[in-house]
């Protein structure tokens, strides 16, 4: 036994004595579409998808918070600035009184030149007016209401803070730590980088998985619209190479719409730590416990490359 | 038109924001700078009394106020120079500065990382600056840091200061990219190279000034290519920032049309910018 090992070990036995506190939650539904490429169909498509969160927008603010994280518009690092224009349509067609457009990106500090090379401006009308650069926001420190890492409490921006509905805009993508990056990764995003440097390294440092389950007590219903028009595969979710789905798909419990997108990357949902950290047992968010709506999963599944760590995620049958 | 847009822009409070809202310390910091070089001595003081009010306890600025805790910002007080920002003050903030270092270096991390039989990295052994007690040391705040430590220690040399500054040096040859340049900070993960960002690049050789070699010659020359597809503001100063710290900005130089200066750090910077340009910098002696 290596010292490693006998540390996993111990760690390990804490946790079954008690220490993880499971999060229960009723069975969800994740609804998958086909959207077979970023053009004008796009706009009925999301209308539609939206149109169950009529009663959460009217009259209300609502955030959209794409994933913004390099400078290559070619790639599929993006949330595609197309799509969220669709988005950002869609819940002002429902009534709601706001529509922001919100991101803090973890790595590079120019946000609105991050947006600029990503096509916001030239696809989103009055893009400027619309976005906050949340790194650079108001803040309010947050009791984690449930706690998974040694954080207490948290910095978060003001515009995340008041908005009655948030509206978690992921790219499909695998991550080189994590293992895929979905709707509740994507809630590193309203971490500010003014308080807490770019890259966001206090949350590494509390652990990533742990500080994603933290991240998602505080924001546990979320409407989630991922894109997985064109995917990223491989040495997400910055150096892996383009992978067209030509699928989007939503949900508003973020745990049933990313376990969802797992199945579509054909990786095991119940091995990304986070999504087991949240759920306490991989049974809440078994297939089965899933309501799926819109196309099935096993028409549209493929499997994402993924790098030699991450081999033991693939998922070999259904799960 | 820098100067008036930035006075424009200053808060009620002294302070400024980054674009809109409340003060923060990095963009009222540069602001100071910009304005007090050009001449401005009633806003820029207004700007050093929310500077100097704003100092915490342990000699550290936090990122603003509310905010409860010291972190990378304090280098750029430092820049300010001490007659002005007030000696004791900035003895205070040199202090917290020169025992500030990122966690990887700490003993403790250090000794757990053995306990887990991890090999000690030699990107571990040097010290650099996190951006907040606590975590990691990553390329800008360590820049940063040296450039004030430097500045200082040229100024009045203290004991200790001129080994803090070479082992931020170091930290910053280690972290550098294979092929020149700097990324944000690790140079691998899970055994992908990472690649160089213009802006990291710019602040580093500025941190690097009076250092000679193959990596700032490899590095120098990442910079000259960045410079020729700059497409920010950010990237914009701190390449001709640390082109000029090497004296190696190329002569006549125009930048791309185009180039947007959205924020206050980089209105500011670029007045900084010009400044080093033509000579007279405010990061370095």
């Amino acid at each position: 036994m290596t010292r490693r090992d006998w540390l996993t070990g111990s760690a390990a036995a804490l946790v079954a004595t008690g220490c993880a506190r499971p999060v229960h939650l009723t069975q969800s539904e994740a609804t998958i579409v086909r959207a077979p490429a970023y053009d004008q169909s796009l706009y009925d498509i999301v209308r539609r998808l939206v149109a169950s969160q009529g009663a959460a927008a009217r009259g209300r603010a609502v955030v959209i918070k794409p994933n913004l994280v390099e400078f290559e518009p070619e790639s599929a690092i993006n949330t595609h600035p197309l799509l969220v224009h669709a988005a950002c349509e869609a819940f002002r067609a429902l009534g709601a009184s706001q529509v922001t457009i919100a991101e803090g990106p973890g790595h590079r500090r120019d946000t609105l030149d991050l947006a600029e090379a990503a096509g916001y401006f030239q696809t989103i009308p009055g893009f400027e007016d619309c976005f906050v650069d949340l790194n650079l926001d108001e803040v309010t420190l947050v009791d984690l209401p449930r706690r998974f890492s040694k954080l207490k409490r948290v910095y978060l921006p003001n515009t995340v803070l008041g908005a009655a509905l948030v509206v978690s805009m992921p790219k499909m993508k695998t991550h080189h730590w994590t293992g895929a990056t979905l709707s509740m990764k994507n809630l590193f995003g309203v971490v500010p980088g003014g308080v807490y440097g770019w890259p966001k390294n206090v949350l590494h440092w509390a652990g990533i998985h742990e500080s994603i389950a933290d991240l998602h007590t505080v924001f546990p219903r979320q409407f989630t619209l991922v894109d997985g028009i064109v995917g990223m595969e491989g040495n997400g979710p910055i150096q892996g190479v383009s992978k067209p789905m030509g699928v989007l798909v939503a949900g508003t419990d973020p745990l049933a719409v990313d376990a969802t997108c797992c199945r579509l990357m054909r990786i095991d949902p119940t091995r990304i730590g986070y999504l087991r950290l949240v759920a306490g047992d991989p049974a809440v968010f078994a297939e089965s416990n899933v309501r799926q709506t819109g196309e099935p999963i096993a028409a549209l599944a493929r499997p994402f490359a993924l790098i030699p760590q991450f081999r033991a995620l693939r998922l070999e049958s259904g799960a | 038109m820098p100067i008036p847009e930035l006075l424009q822009q200053q808060n009620p409070d002294g302070g400024w924001s980054y674009r809109r809202g409340g003060s923060w310390t990095e963009p009222t910091v540069y602001a100071v700078l910009a304005l007090a070089g050009a001449g401005d001595s009633a806003a820029a003081e207004r700007g050093l009394q929310w500077i100097r009010a704003a100092q915490r306890d342990d000699g550290g600025w936090q990122a603003r106020p509310g905010v409860g805790e010291s972190c990378w910002v304090t280098s750029l007080a430092a820049l300010l120079p001490a007659q002005r920002l007030g000696e004791e003050r900035h003895r205070r903030a040199t202090a917290w500065l020169s025992a500030t270092t990122g966690m990887e270096s700490s003993v403790l991390y250090r000794v757990r990382q053995w306990m887990m039989g991890g090999q000690t990295s030699s990107q571990t052994t040097a010290p650099g600056w996190p951006w907040v007690p606590g975590s990691a040391a990553w390329v800008i705040p360590t820049s940063l840091g040296i450039l004030a430590l430097d500045r200082e220690n040229r100024l009045r040399p203290v004991p200790g200061l001129a080994s803090r500054i070479d082992a931020g040096r170091r930290f910053l040859f280690n972290r550098m990219c294979k092929g020149g340049g700097w990324n944000h900070g690790s140079t691998r993960a899970l055994g992908y190279e990472s690649g160089a960002y213009p802006e990291t690049t710019g602040m580093a050789l500025a941190a690097l000034r009076g250092c000679h070699g193959w990596q700032t010659d490899q590095s120098l020359a990442v910079a000259l290519r960045f410079l020729d597809q700059c497409r920010t503001a950010d990237a914009l100063n701190w390449l001709r920032l640390g082109l000029a710290a090497q004296g190696r900005m190329p002569e006549g130089y125009r930048a791309p049309p185009g180039i947007a200066y959205r924020t206050v750090p980089e209105v500011a910077t670029s007045v900084l910018a010009d400044g080093a340009v033509a000579g007279k910098s405010v990061f370095w002696i």
